[in-house]
């Protein structure tokens, strides 16, 4: 049985598709990822499968429940929404005692729940502070834990580090990895490749509403990334290379090729000098880019 | 249920946290119940009174005590019988009387029994209006006196008169009137000497340690007689702002919580308050339940501040807390079609304070409805804020009885209702 199973899912708005026809599925137990630019879709996906939203057409089962509105699945499911869904005027500890207590805990298993909490999402300091006063990484953190105070098997997790710092980013990172080998299924949205190369163990590329691909990770890059980048930049331009293919763009020269080092190896056969050689491997961006013609962030 | 309890609780701590949102709640409507109260005559203290006068002695001396309560400037009199001084007291078109009764005018008010002197009649509940009505009157003796005594009083022929007719009088036992005597010959020695002092003023200190306002036979004999008010009207100007201000108190509660619902639309808590494991009536009925628990917190205070600081009158603490619950279920109701008017805080905001200024400006809010003209009481009958002061106006001072206040409960309840009902539905049907 599938954690999560999306068939053909459609929402528009008005005009506008948001959804298109949208079917994954994702096994208990991995950590699968929605990459898109904004406005892809990737919410309004995640408001159907938590029931938020109503589809158009389609059909979502969480768990093996096909109304994911009933209290059993939601307990079930943990969220984190992309917009901050804190109340300002509350410290974290009041927060996380009030979420707690809308998914039935009580006594001291919500305390306990609410100590783990603001330990994983390291605002344990804090707690009884108000939130509006927290910086934005501190509110993500805090957003997150939020959503976990249930221990639900299944998390789904919109844009989680959007607008925080490269600390609190890191830190969100260790916890959604801690979360992972924990065995816990993730859905994560993002807009940041380097996020779902780093957390997700599938991947499905999304644009106007519609998966354009999906894989894992190395297998889209094999499908769609094409080969690995040389660029050599040479101190003097030889006269002659004896290798196929290539572009010049001043001593700059730069190659794909599927046998990366070979190539290297030739070109330091020309005996002319370097001043810089790098191989890049292709990323999710180029995987975008060769699926929409566009980059992520355009 | 815990779910429910949880968001109304979260909700109203979270409204004591914005100091803000307090103030309009529960500050505002006590500094407008406070301010249109003051300048509308406040306690009553620094108010004209109105009074009846009557006059049943028929001598000059009576004469001389109602003209000068007439040319006070503390009271608004007028002449009556006393049979219709008594009714009008009760009725509360007036807050006295006062009668000199037949022989009053005798030894100028002092001894006597109680069929003659002078008699004040209060509403036993009027203690402040009482005591300054008291000492009105004591002046007015004094100053009567003082003007006898003058130049053509025959102030001293009156005390020789009634020093004869006490010498004479066989009822009354030696003691008594040697006491009432010397009374009578110290009053004479001392008005004369006031008189030829020219000190102003006429209830100074008495020559043998006797008072002037005092009872039995060292004063005039002033009597006070209970006449309970049929509590058919505002004693005090508190009375009225103080009902009215519940409808400010009301509409913050109403403004605060419809913002807060669309904001926490727009923040995303609202979403996962959604997510969680309860139902979206639960989570409408947790902020309908903060607002209504709140509406009746606030309404309370300004009434038992109006009680305690400004002395206004309950006259149905069971009725004032029917009248309380009832608006306050009234104005969720009007709190949840409030949300529904916007998609923003600001236009829900605007919206929302426009319907509530109109119905406060028609409903008694503003203008109270008992100073309002006979087309305007009409054009109240379509706002809300009417039955939910009138309400509360009843129970305070127009003295309803359940046959009064169940009409006017009736449609904030049924009010209420709809509004909850019609402002649940829109609010799901956004969500999909």
């Amino acid at each position: 049985m599938h954690a999560i199973e999306v068939a053909s899912l459609r929402k528009s708005y008005g005009a506008l598709t948001a959804v298109d026809d949208l079917s994954f599925t994702v096994a208990p137990g991995e950590a699968f990822g929605l990459l898109g630019p904004n406005g892809a879709g990737k919410t309004t996906t995640i408001g159907m499968i938590v029931g938020a939203l109503s589809p158009d057409a389609g059909r979502v089962v969480v768990d093996g429940e096909s109304d994911p509105t009933r209290p059993a699945i939601r307990r079930r499911i943990g969220v984190a929404p992309q917009a901050l869904a804190l109340y300002q005027e509350l410290t974290a500890e009041e927060n996380l005692d009030f979420f707690g207590s809308l998914y039935g805990l009580a006594g001291a298993r919500r305390a306990e729940r609410v100590r783990w909490a603001l330990d994983f999402a390291g605002l344990a300091d804090r707690r009884r502070d108000r939130v509006g006063g927290y910086s934005g990484g501190m509110q993500r953190r805090l957003n997150l834990v939020c959503g976990l105070l249930h221990d639900p098997p299944v998390i789904l997790l919109d844009e989680p580090t959007v607008g925080v710092d490269p600390q609190s980013r890191n830190a969100i990172f260790e916890a959604i990895e801690t979360l992972k080998r924990e065995g816990r299924t993730i859905l994560y949205t993002t807009h940041y490749m380097e996020e779902a190369e780093r957390l997700c163990d599938r991947v499905a590329i999304m644009d106007h509403g519609k998966i354009l691909a999906i894989d894992r990770v190395d297998a889209l890059l094999r499908a769609y990334g094409g080969a690995p980048t040389v660029e050599i930049e040479f101190a003097d331009r030889p006269a002659s290379l004896d290798v196929n293919g290539g572009t010049w763009d001043g001593p700059r020269w730069r190659v794909q090729s599927e046998r990366p080092v070979e190539i290297l190896q030739q070109a330091m056969g020309a005996g002319a000098a370097f001043q810089h050689v790098s191989i890049e491997r292709a990323t999710l961006e180029d995987v975008f880019l060769r699926l929409t013609g566009r980059r992520l962030r355009d | 249920m815990n779910a429910i309890w949880a968001i109304a609780l979260k909700d109203l701590r979270l409204l004591l946290r914005d100091k803000g949102d307090l103030f309009w709640v529960l500050g505002f409507p006590i500094l407008i119940a406070f301010f249109f109260g003051s300048i509308g005559g406040g306690g009553g203290k620094r108010a004209v009174m109105p009074v009846a006068v009557v006059d049943q002695d028929h001598t000059p001396y009576s004469a001389a005590v109602v003209a000068r309560l007439k040319a006070s400037d503390a009271l608004r009199t007028q002449e009556a019988p006393l049979d219709s001084a008594r009714l009008l007291v009760r009725r509360g078109d007036l807050v006295g009387y006062v009668a000199l009764l037949p022989g009053a005018g005798e030894n100028f008010g002092f001894g006597g029994d109680s069929t003659s002197g002078i008699e004040i009649g209060i509403d036993p509940r009027r203690t402040a209006e009482r005591e300054y009505l008291r000492g009105l009157v004591t002046a007015a003796i004094f100053q009567s006196m003082r003007g006898s005594f003058g130049a053509g009083g025959g102030g001293r022929d009156m005390i020789q008169r009634s020093l004869e007719k006490l010498r004479d009088d066989p009822s009354v036992d030696a003691a008594t009137k040697d006491r009432r005597s010397e009374l009578l010959r110290s009053l004479d020695r001392f008005m004369t000497a006031l008189d030829s002092s020219s000190v102003d003023g006429g209830a100074g200190a008495m020559p043998g340690g006797a008072t002037p306002a005092g009872e039995d036979d060292g004063g005039p004999n002033l009597r006070v007689v209970e006449i309970a008010e049929a509590d058919s009207g505002p004693r005090t100007a508190y009375e009225v702002t103080f009902p009215s201000s519940v409808a400010w108190a009301l509409i913050g509660v109403c403004m605060s919580f419809a913002v807060s619902i669309v904001y926490e639309r727009i923040t995303g808590t609202f979403l996962r308050l959604r997510l969680a494991p309860i139902g979206r009536a639960q989570v409408l009925a947790g902020k309908g339940l903060a607002a209504f628990l709140a509406s009746l917190a606030a309404v309370t205070v300004v009434i038992v501040l109006g009680a305690i600081l400004f002395k206004i009158r309950v006259s149905s603490p069971h009725l004032l807390a029917v009248a309380i619950a009832s608006s306050a279920f009234c104005f969720t109701g009007v709190m949840m079609i409030v949300a529904t008017l916007g998609r923003t805080p600001a236009s829900v905001a605007g919206a929302g304070w426009a319907i509530m200024m109109i119905m406060s400006m028609t409903g008694g809010g503003m203008v109270p409805l008992i100073a309002m003209p006979e087309w305007m009481q009409r054009v109240s009958n379509f706002s809300l804020v009417k039955y939910a002061v009138l309400s509360v106006e009843g129970a305070v001072w127009r003295g309803f009885g359940w046959s009064e206040m169940l009409p006017v409960v009736s449609v904030l309840l049924i009010a209420g209702l709809a509004g909850i009902v019609i402002g649940t539905r829109v609010l799901e049907s956004r969500d999909h």
